[in-house]
């Protein structure tokens, strides 16, 4: 999507602009959670009298995706690690993990969460915390792809020069490989972090009350599919769109080399 | 400042290249060094050594090894056999060490390599803040006159891709200048540059030369050797054929080998 905020003005720098599209688009998604039942209220029947349960739906949405998506970026880094690393056991667990979570439905991921870890294992995690750990393993497979993608177009000799001119092996990733490669991971990682935020709808699956869950209960309630299905999609829409464009100024603000 | 990790005994043969009044104990020494690509044996027992305050220029044909002899010589290679010792510090497969030893050899490259995501000043100052715990404000400044020297005062504040190749390859020098090495690795300085722009270069290189800077230059700038070295090294298939100051290198060049590379150079 191209900038939505292009009417900024052109003599402020890129960063500026940059930095002004994440600050809107940020406190435009605030706003829009705080505010939404407000406008949800005006509707008719079945939407209007449910108002406020879709904005604490959605709310939840919001909170289940940015849990999941900080705990997959770490767990995305990790196992791009483990797969670029030079000790092959640390390869073979970080291949295996990718594999099983790219080869098996998000659906059997979370019911394994919330249903069977409780028997392998001394804990009873909350339906919450349960969708929270499915997502965040799920997405982070998904993210180690992206993450080492962006490792591996960082050009040999910025290590090379890096190290040459005393750097240690932790100074070279931090300060020259690791934003060169960010800058290549974002988008993926971006697109990872959107469709997270619509896979979130299959916690409702173990009862996490999130937006798809309340659409589910007012629909079954009234009887009445079209309007209340619609206004869940619209929520999410608005959510997604949002999110790709704090995205779209995040990469703009970090690619040094394409703008003037 | 590191301790010497390995003090070398100075036996090593001295050399015709040495500049009057320059120590007559080697700042490196390189003894029978041999490294294989696979089965390719790219380089074959090459033994020498540099002084303090020489510049010594290697050229020879490309594949002729003497690109992987230099970066061997801050371990960017590695070598299969023999001894490498830079000021009192055997290079090995010990970390400490290659810290030690990087952090006292600059290298500029063919291709640059600055980091396209920091500004010019950034790329200077990198290195000193984050390995000499150098104050950023004391970084910049220092950075600010090297960069001076290098001609790119009006630059500092851009991003490398706004730079022309001449201009990038100034910063990278000064980046490595910022170190305050005591020896300088060019890889091949111009080799990328528009003829327009290796002048500019050449000339950052000459002053740094007058200053007493320590150089190994790989090129096939004929005319900087000519003017600039104290010894000109040829390798050829891994070896070192020839090792003299330039005018006995140019004046008569005996080997038919290097005869024949320089007129093709020449042409």
């Amino acid at each position: 999507m191209k900038e939505a905020f292009a009417f900024l003005p052109r003599s402020w720098s890129r960063e500026r602009r940059s930095a002004v599209t994440i600050a809107i688009a940020l406190l435009g998604a605030v706003i829009f959670l705080w505010l939404l039942a407000i406008p949800l209220s005006w509707m008719p029947d079945p939407i209007g009298p449910a108002a406020a349960q879709f904005a604490a739906g959605a709310l939840c949405t919001v909170e289940l995706t940015v849990a999941a998506g900080l705990i997959g970026i770490v767990i995305g880094l990790l196992a791009a690690f483990g797969k670029l690393s030079k000790v092959p056991p640390l390869r073979w667990v970080a291949n295996f993990y990718i594999w099983v979570i790219r080869g098996t439905p998000l659906l059997v991921q979370i019911y394994f969460v919330f249903f069977a870890l409780p028997d392998l294992l001394p804990v009873q995690l909350s339906d919450f915390n349960s969708a929270v750990i499915a997502l965040a393993m799920n997405v982070g497979a998904y993210n180690a792809e992206a993450i080492r993608a962006g490792i591996l177009a960082v050009h040999k000799g910025q290590t090379e020069a890096a190290r040459s001119l005393g750097l240690s092996p932790l100074q070279t990733f931090r300060d020259v490989i690791f934003p060169q490669s960010f800058r290549v991971a974002l988008p993926s990682l971006v697109n990872n972090f959107v469709s997270l935020l619509k896979d979130s709808s299959l916690a409702t699956a173990i009862g996490v009350v999130e937006l798809m869950n309340i659409g589910n209960r007012i629909r079954s309630a009234s009887y009445q599919p079209v309007p209340v299905l619609i206004t869940a999609a619209v929520i999410y829409l608005v959510l997604t769109t949002l999110m790709t464009q704090i995205s779209g100024a995040l990469e703009r603000q970090m690619n040094v080399e394409d703008h003037k | 400042m590191e301790e010497p990790l390995n003090m070398t005994d100075s036996t090593i043969g001295n050399s015709a290249a040495l500049k009057s009044g320059a120590e007559r104990t080697p700042l490196i020494t390189a003894e029978n060094i041999n490294k294989h690509f696979g089965t390719a044996h790219v380089i074959k027992n090459v033994s020498t050594s540099f002084y303090q305050g020489e510049v010594a220029v290697i050229i020879g044909a490309s594949g002729s090894g003497k690109s992987t002899f230099l970066r061997m010589l801050n371990r960017l290679e590695t070598h299969d056999s023999g001894r490498i010792v830079i000021d009192g510090i055997e290079l090995n497969a010990d970390l400490k060490h290659i810290d030690a030893v990087r952090r006292e050899v600059g290298m500029v490259f063919q291709s640059f390599n600055l980091f396209p995501h920091l500004t010019v000043l950034d790329n200077v100052t990198l290195a000193p803040r984050r390995v000499r715990k150098t104050p950023r404000a004391a970084a910049n400044e220092a950075a600010q006159a090297l960069l001076a020297k290098v001609g790119l005062s009006a630059h500092v504040h851009k991003y490398p891709h706004q730079l022309s190749g001449g201009q990038q390859q100034r910063v990278a020098i000064a980046r490595s200048l910022a170190m305050q090495p005591k020896v300088m690795l060019f890889d091949e300085p111009t080799s990328a540059l528009d003829p327009e722009m290796i002048k500019e270069v050449l000339d950052v290189m000459k002053d740094l030369a007058r200053s007493g800077m320590t150089m190994i230059v790989v090129t096939h700038e004929m005319g900087f050797a000519r003017e600039v070295a104290d010894r000109v090294i040829f390798f050829e298939s891994g070896q070192i054929l020839e090792e003299a100051p330039p005018e006995a290198f140019f004046g008569n060049a005996q080997n038919e080998r290097i005869r024949a590379f320089l007129g093709q150079i020449a042409n």
